[in-house]
């Protein structure tokens, strides 16, 4: 199909579905064990690149997104990961305004994968890796803006927190709660508030004395399903690893006898988990159904579903065959 | 979905350090557009960080006043920002000595351009490098803000923002000295000047180099004392600048000769050094100044570029 036409016009999505992830997931990981295993030893090195250039965690949060957002329409190769996560890194610098010149990166990356001898030649074939995938990350991302810009989950948790008159005991517990949500695909799914509502609840219902209120998610423009959706991932990640979750580590003083147990029991309160409704069509949905294409001579990008519909007619009747 | 090309290029018009551009047409509906084809290699630290900024603030902005990004698009292995085409702008016009502007243009030229700042700061974007030369002219008359390469976000009260913005003549005394905390006074500022150069058709602070930036601005406008700006003795370049007494009205008057007594009151407003004190996009646009006579000339009937 690729070669016959000569223009491409793809709508952003930036959040999918649990069910929409997997589909796309299966056209590029051949080894799902494989690339969760890489996913963590990535996080490590952005975490460890992040506390050596001492940027905040929103910058690490937008490589996640980034990160894991690539390997969504991008064929996983695990020789190739480190790159992607360092390209992934320095773009989230350029988005979140905590520049760093390419080269420091570079080395810096290289430094912490252990990469002996760190000859000039092997740090410009690493920065020419990073500039080569720059682009094809940002193409990945549709050139979407609107999200991983003003948002990001720690600072606007702590306004919410303030918001709802919650302890300062409950937002710094919730605060190292959404520590842990930067290693899941929940980036992928839902916006940044609803990752700061759900661990807020979380630390309500963690904390003696505290209980969440029952308030109206679009309150804060978000809504149940999406703060449930986001709530049952982070209970689900806890119950699951909880002993190599960076929330045990860290867990305040008074909160240590907190365990699996503690968010099994959480999760029976719960009652059924929900979560964002799975649409019907995944099947036939075009930009989950295959490899994405950058052959296509042109590929747009646009924002408004309303845009998109606007050209569709017009282009049913245009489209030709490649002169 | 996937169709015929939508884009041609049929005219390169400018080629700047990051992006070359050209006019072009939206083949679809026949318009008219400009294409900023971003350069991609040989640029050591990757993708131009004006172009990112430039998609990242234009992506949802839409207001009659503000440059339109119509479209994102790959050709093979280059980006491209298709923007809406504006033939002309502010500086030419100031230039061009065969155009005789009134009082009434100047006031229309000035509400656009403050109508555009206001839909910036009210999306917490300050634009950073606002001239006459990146106020640019829709041939229906529209004037409206482009250039979003240094542009950013207002973010939080902590963040540190570099003070190396806004091209010299133009830059607030608040970046003069270097703070690496501001907000969108920086842009009143500018404003201001602009509204100063379009009275007096003639560059007003043309500074030679970032020192001298400052010596010509306190020279005309008088050196801030900590008693109107009580933060400014933090700035450790303070102590080493030469006093001078603000202008007094009359001066004004004399320099500004056509200029009302509301167009005084609202220059001064946008140039006050202390930015706390200086207008905000709203005090500018109730000014006095845009309810007396004469009216703001309709867009359409603004002087044009004389066709060479």
């Amino acid at each position: 199909m690729s070669g016959t036409f000569q223009t491409q016009l793809l709508l952003s999505r930036p959040y999918l579905t649990r069910a929409q992830i997997k589909r796309a997931q299966h056209n590029t990981i051949p080894d799902r064990r494989v690339y969760n295993q890489k996913r963590l030893s990535v996080f490590k090195l952005l975490c460890d690149i992040c506390i050596q250039f001492k940027f905040p965690r929103k910058t690490l949060e937008t490589a996640m997104y980034f990160y894991q957002r690539y390997y969504l329409f991008n064929r996983f190769e695990s020789e190739l990961c480190y790159d992607v996560a360092t390209s992934c890194l320095f773009l989230s610098c350029k988005q979140v305004e905590t520049m760093k010149k390419i080269t420091d990166i570079a080395s810096m990356s290289l430094r912490l994968r252990n990469v002996l001898k760190l000859s000039p030649e092997i740090v410009d074939n690493c920065k020419k890796r990073i500039v080569q995938l720059e682009l094809r990350i940002l193409e990945t991302c549709c050139f979407d803006y609107r999200v991983n810009n003003s948002v990001h989950i720690d600072d606007i948790l702590t306004k919410i927190a303030k918001d709802l008159s919650l302890s300062r005991e409950v937002a710094h517990l919730a605060w190292i709660i959404a520590f842990d949500a930067l290693k899941l695909e929940i980036l992928l799914m839902v916006p940044q508030h609803t990752t700061a509502l759900a661990a807020l609840k979380i630390a309500c219902e963690l904390t003696k004395g505290a209980s969440w209120p029952s308030i109206r998610y679009s309150l804060f423009e978000s809504d149940e399903p999406s703060v449930s959706e986001a709530y049952f991932d982070l209970l689900n990640f806890f119950i699951n690893a909880f002993d190599l979750s960076d929330l045990k580590a860290n867990l305040p003083e008074n909160l240590r006898d907190t365990g699996i147990e503690t968010f099994i029991e959480l999760k029976k309160q719960a009652g059924l988990e929900k979560g964002l409704k799975e649409p019907d069509n995944i099947m036939s949905d075009f930009l989950l159904m295959s490899e994405r294409d950058f052959g296509i001579r042109e590929r747009r990008y646009v924002l408004s579903r309303k845009r998109l519909n606007d050209e569709r007619p017009i282009k049913n009747t245009a489209k030709r065959e490649k002169f | 979905m996937i169709a015929q090309t939508e884009y041609s290029k049929e005219k390169k018009v400018g080629e700047g350090t990051y992006a070359v551009v050209y006019v072009g047409t939206k083949l679809s509906n026949e318009r008219r557009i400009a294409i900023k084809e971003i350069k991609t290699s040989g640029f050591k630290d990757g993708l131009d960080m004006s172009a990112i900024r430039e998609v990242k603030y234009l992506q949802e902005m839409q207001h009659v006043n503000v440059i339109e990004l119509v479209d994102v698009f790959m050709a093979q292995k280059n980006l491209n920002l298709v923007l809406e085409f504006l033939p002309a702008d502010l500086e030419m016009i100031i230039k061009d000595t065969s155009i005789l502007f009134t009082q009434a243009d100047i006031k229309s030229w000035l509400l656009m351009t403050l109508r555009g700042v206001h839909h910036c700061h009210r999306n917490f974007i300050l634009h950073r490098d606002l001239k006459p030369n990146n106020l640019l002219l829709a041939p229906d008359g529209q004037l409206k803000l482009a250039d979003f390469g240094l542009a950013r976000n207002m973010g939080s009260p902590q963040d540190f923002l570099t003070s190396n913005v806004v091209t010299r003549w133009y830059r607030a005394p608040e970046l003069l000295f270097g703070a690496r905390h501001y907000t969108g006074a920086v842009d009143i500022w500018s404003v201001g000047i602009i509204f100063a150069e379009l009275m007096l058709r003639i560059p007003y602070l043309p500074g030679k180099d970032d020192i001298d930036q400052i010596d010509v601005t306190f020279r005309a406008l008088g050196t801030p004392t900590d008693r109107d700006w009580p933060e400014i003795s933090t700035f450790g370049t303070y102590n080493k600048i030469q006093v001078y007494p603000p202008p007094s009205r009359e001066e004004l008057r004399r320099r500004f000769i056509a200029a009302t007594e509301n167009a005084l009151n609202l220059m001064c407003g946008m140039l006050t050094m202390n930015p706390h004190k200086r207008f905000d996009p709203t005090q500018c646009l109730t000014s006095e100044y845009f309810v007396e006579l004469p009216e703001p000339t309709t867009p359409s009937e603004l002087p044009k570029l004389t066709p060479k």
